[in-house]
């Protein structure tokens, strides 16, 4: 099973690929077509994964980065799980040649631009004000300290990330969070106003300067407090923080909010009190499932909470789909609507609606917008709604 | 010690250039001019290829001219020509152990680009031998007696072709298969590539003469359990398992399949693959060798109550063959060879969830087809779904479980061939359009090419990609949609079909490191087992007296198997039919009076080779591999080995350290 890693090509030409051996790794792809049957806008791009090694083993990438086919790539990982080489393209292949075809764009889809302006600008892509990053934390029915405040080390530093912190859907995760945590009884606190994006997105999107820049102000940071672990709500800040960071010398433990409740599923347990009645399907996000394989925890939260009962649709685990929401999809439906690409998750709550459950349960901050609206589109909002796993752990613990 | 007048032993060096795999790394002039002037070298040169007859010549002439006493050949590894210097050295006139090897291909210019650094490392290597041969000593070959009957594991179609090939040259052989009947997946198939032969029609006789064969003793149902003994004289202990039938009463009427209190079969068989169901009494297949029934004890209710009316014993009551007392059972048997043939496994396609097999009912792997084409298979032959339909469409997706790092690296190297089989007898069977999902179509062989031309004229339709995804069509039709980059078309194809075919791979058997430990044979890459030399003893293994046929030793097609297991055979042959082997002498020995008896060498010996005779420890030469564990061990320093002496080992490191 493919491992989660990073590793860059600097050079995209045959003696690059030659001088690393990821690079070298892509030599060997017998263009089987895995990947483009896998992706997920296969369907629409004239330079699959496939073509695209073809083409740059020959010396014609050139030709490649001068479309903007790679930009449909939502980093789901799918080729990477699949690719019967073990071939590191989502993590390794597509950023590299994404930022190419960025740079040679000559414009670049206005609502990724200000999302990437805003990343830099306000430290989140919604260019919300980074005084107000912490706004959420007086709804949260409980005590959420700011590290700087708390003036002491703690067990664990969160990062709630941009989508929990600002938008009000992802807020309700954060709440849900920080009451589980006092549940747990866990010390923990989060930045607060220092805290900024921390940039993954914009690393597999291709914009590598502006994530470097993320990750030196946040390293720094990090680094002006003691803490035991990180903790995160978002699969794509744990991936960074977890196989990018370190690489700066952040060498704590990483730990997303759904491992780190199942491993505290016992504690837990007694005070999951409220029947729930939901039947609940559960959706492997890319990143969180495919990329770290951690399809088991969130099933086992969801068993254990009262009147729960879980079906699966037609892709699960490591077979999951996409919502469409990362490496920069988040930021370019307007793009893909105008070329006619259908919409990712729409595709995904059609699986979900076929199960027949009442709740699509996710574990990413991406999701829930994007399936929600998706329920709106497809007309199944009465039917169906969309859960973070931990929202629906809250909702069972006793008031 | 022979020597010259001075005390010094007359050593001839030989350095080889081995073309140019030596001399283009090593200046050889260089070495041999060094040489010369060391110490009791009396002649010193080199060769373009020692190994040649001129080569060997020079050795031999140099001994009778020079009057050698040592010979040295820097070369190639002593596991590829040490045994011709020792004939070259022994043909003039001295004992072969006189003479040493030292590696200055492998160990040198095969592993370094410094021409100067590489030459030194040579002469260092040649000092160190010149050092050691002075206190080599002339050494014998024990000539040990070999049992001429040979057992041969596995009764597949390897097994088979191996035994019948041994006993018709007169050998006794034991097979033995784990199964209730010999045949193995051959047995299972219907027709056979590219030729279409029916599989059945051509093994059956097989399988007949091996049961009816004077010169074979048949056991199935039974295990090696364990092997003692070495080349020539192997002790192999073989468990049986209990049939609860006494196979010499039984004379397959299978009237006692037909009174079973069970009406229907309520067990998966095996046969079909679990396409139909079983009785708790049954014979694996109506070809089956031996033609004797089993009693599935799972699945019996006399051993699940103690209560059944055994309406089975009762219509057996004149020959009164079932016995339901029966346990396992072991014999020992001696042989002199052994052909394991052990077959391989089929890649189980739920590893790879995305396609969807166990999810989707009409989903299937390869086998499970063979036995639904197959006349005699649950469904007589016609190709249908589990609904009953006859399939419209049809999808076979190779490469599965094979050529892929989430599962097996390895090319399974039949799988295109039998896909295109297949795609030929369902296209025959249900006029249904055949879609065949490849990577690469691998047809290398007689005939082979020539009938994927003939599946294509039939109008299949082969699409160049690797199946990413199997998902249900939407609508509820019960079709699934296989979708993959059509890479030659360039586009992605989603193609609803009724019915999948997974073209699953080759794999060792689950249990093939217990059987590796079993023969002390080793595992190669997928945990098949390693044959000798690829290209140059591919039956043979690293254990003497032991080969290897068929597919334990990597995916093959019938052909290939069937040419392998007759090289195992007459490999097997050559051996027990000499009626001798040599041994090597380079084994342990005790010098008794030094030994104080206690006893710690003999549980370290891997070979049992070591007993306690009149209170000392006795090293049977004909078990002793030379492994040196025994002498490392010794807390007295009592046991020495020949060729690994004391003072060879010592002088050989002063000898390579001289100069450093």
């Amino acid at each position: 099973m493919a491992q989660a890693s990073v590793l860059e090509i600097p050079d995209l030409t045959l003696d690059g690929l030659l001088a690393t051996p990821a690079g070298r790794e892509l030599l060997s792809c017998i263009q089987c077509g895995t990947c483009a049957g896998t992706c997920p806008y296969g369907d629409f791009m004239r330079y699959t994964p496939r073509r695209l090694i073809g083409m740059l083993r020959e010396g014609f990438i050139e030709e490649v980065l001068s479309t903007d086919d790679l930009l449909t790539c939502v980093t789901c990982y799918d080729c990477w799980a699949k690719c019967p080489r073990g071939l590191r393209l989502t993590d390794v292949l597509l950023p590299a040649v994404k930022e190419q075809v960025l740079l040679r764009l000559p414009e670049v889809p206005a609502e990724l631009q200000s999302a990437l302006a805003n990343t830099m600008r306000y430290g989140n892509p919604m260019g919300e004000s980074p005084r107000k990053r912490a706004a959420w934390v007086e709804s949260a029915g409980v005590p959420v300290p700011i590290l700087r405040d708390l003036g002491r080390p703690v067990d664990v530093l969160w990062i709630v990330e941009c989508y929990t912190a600002y938008y009000p859907r992802g807020q309700d995760n954060a709440r849900a969070t920080a009451r589980i945590l006092h549940a747990l009884g866990v010390d923990f606190a989060i930045l607060g106003n220092e805290e900024k994006c921390v940039g993954e997105c914009a690393r597999l999107v291709g914009e590598k300067g502006l994530f470097d820049t993320l990750r030196e102000q946040n390293a720094a940071t990090y680094a002006k407090y003691e803490f035991g672990s990180l903790l995160t709500c978002d699969p794509h800040a744990f991936d960074a923080l977890a196989y990018v960071y370190p690489a700066l010398g952040l060498s704590r433990p990483v730990d997303h909010t759904t491992p780190f409740v199942a491993a505290r599923l016992d504690a837990l347990r007694p005070l999951l009190t409220k029947d729930l009645g939901y039947k609940i399907t559960y959706h492997d996000s890319c990143v969180l499932g495919r990329h770290n394989h951690m399809h088991d925890e969130p099933r086992r939260i969801l068993d254990a909470l009262p009147g729960v009962s879980l079906v699966e649709m037609t892709h699960n685990r490591d077979n999951t789909i996409c919502c469409g929401g990362g490496g920069g999809g988040m930021w370019l439906d307007t793009f893909y609507k105008a070329k006619g690409y259908p919409r990712l998750s729409d595709r995904r709550v059609e699986e979900a609606l076929a199960t027949g459950a009442d709740v699509l349960a996710v574990s990413c901050p991406y999701e829930v917008p994007r399936f929600e609206d998706s329920l709106k589109v497809l007309g199944g909002d009465d039917r169906m709604v969309v859960r973070d796993v931990m929202e629906l752990v809250a909702e069972a613990l006793a008031d | 010690m022979s020597a010259d007048t001075n005390g010094q032993p007359r050593i001839g060096v030989y350095v080889c250039h081995c073309g140019t795999n030596i001399a283009a790394t090593v200046d050889v002039e260089a070495v041999a001019e060094y040489a010369a002037g060391l110490p009791g070298v009396t002649v010193s040169k080199t060769y373009k290829y020692m190994c040649s007859d001129p080569g060997q010549e020079l050795i031999k002439e140099d001994i009778l001219a020079n009057q050698l006493d040592r010979v040295i050949v820097a070369a190639c590894s002593p596991s590829l020509h040490e045994a011709t210097f020792r004939r070259a050295t022994a043909a003039g006139g001295i004992n072969p152990y006189y003479f040493h090897m030292v590696s200055i291909r492998e160990l040198d210019s095969w592993v370094h680009t410094d021409i100067v650094e590489a030459t030194a490392k040579a002469k260092d290597l040649i000092r160190a031998a010149i050092h050691r041969v002075r206190f080599h000593k002339p050494l014998e070959r024990a000539r040990v007696n070999v049992n001429p009957a040979v057992m041969v594991v596995g009764g597949g179609i390897a097994g088979i072709h191996a035994a019948l090939t041994l006993a018709n040259a007169g050998k006794k052989v034991y097979l033995v298969e784990r199964e209730p009947s010999i045949g193995g997946h051959m047995a299972q198939f219907d027709k056979t590539f590219p030729t279409l032969d029916c599989a059945a029609c051509i093994l059956t006789p097989k399988m007949t003469e091996v049961g009816q064969h004077p010169n074979i003793t048949l056991w199935t149902m039974a295990e090696v359990d364990k092997v003692d003994g070495y080349v020539g004289n192997y002790q192999v202990t073989v468990r049986h398992k209990p049939r609860f039938i006494i196979e010499e009463a039984c004379v397959g009427c299978m009237e006692c399949i037909e009174v079973c209190v069970f009406r229907r079969g309520k067990t998966p068989d095996e046969f079909n693959l679990g396409l139909n169901m079983r009785k708790p009494v049954y014979i694996p297949f109506p070809q089956a060798v031996p033609q004797v029934v089993v009693i599935d004890q799972d699945a019996c209710i006399e051993f699940r109550t103690g209560r059944c009316k055994k309406t089975c014993v009762e219509v057996c009551a004149e020959r009164n063959a079932i016995d339901f007392t029966q346990t396992e059972t072991f014999d020992t048997v001696e042989v002199g060879a052994i052909v394991v043939a052990t077959g391989f496994k089929t890649f189980d396609p739920r590893r790879t969830p995305s396609y969807g097999y166990g999810v989707y009912p009409n989903v299937y792997t390869a086998m499970e087809i063979e036995r639904l084409v197959n006349a005699s298979g649950p469904t007589e032959g016609h190709v249908t779904l589990r609904d009953g339909r006859t399939p419209e469409t049809v999808g076979i997706v190779h490469c599965v479980g094979s050529r892929d790092v989430n599962t097996n690296e390895h090319c399974s190297r039949v799988c295109c061939m039998y896909s295109l089989k297949l795609a030929h007898l369902v296209k025959e069977k249900t006029g249904a359009e055949i879609y065949n999902f490849y990577i690469d179509i691998r047809a290398p062989g007689k005939g082979m090419e020539e009938f994927y031309n003939r599946v294509a004229e039939e109008g299949v339709h082969f699409i160049r990609g690797k199946v990413a995804d199997v998902y249900p069509e939407a609508g509820n039709t019960g079709r699934v949609v296989l979708q993959a980059e059509d890479t030659l078309l360039g586009r992605v194809r989603k193609i609803p079909v009724d019915m999948v075919v997974l073209a699953t791979g080759l794999e060792a058997q689950a249990d093939a490191d217990e059987v590796r430990r079993t023969f002390n044979i080793t595992c190669g890459g997928g945990g098949f087992f390693m044959e000798r030399h690829p290209k140059l003893a591919p039956v043979s293994t690293f254990t003497d007296g032991i080969f290897l046929a068929g597919c334990c030793q990597g995916p093959k097609d019938i052909p290939d198997t069937v040419a392998q297991a007759g090289a195992a055979a007459a490999e097997a042959l050559a051996l027990v039919d000499k009626g001798f082997v040599e041994m090597e002498p380079n084994t342990a020995y005790v010098v008794t009076e030094e030994c104080s008896g206690c006893k710690t060498c003999i549980p370290l010996c891997p070979y049992t080779a070591i007993s306690r005779v009149d209170g000392k420890a006795y090293i049977n030469p004909v078990l002793c591999k030379g492994c040196g564990t025994c002498v490392a061990a010794c807390p007295s320093g009592s046991i020495r080995q020949n060729l690994f002496e004391d003072e060879e080992i010592y002088e050989e490191i002063l000898g390579v350290l001289a100069n450093a």
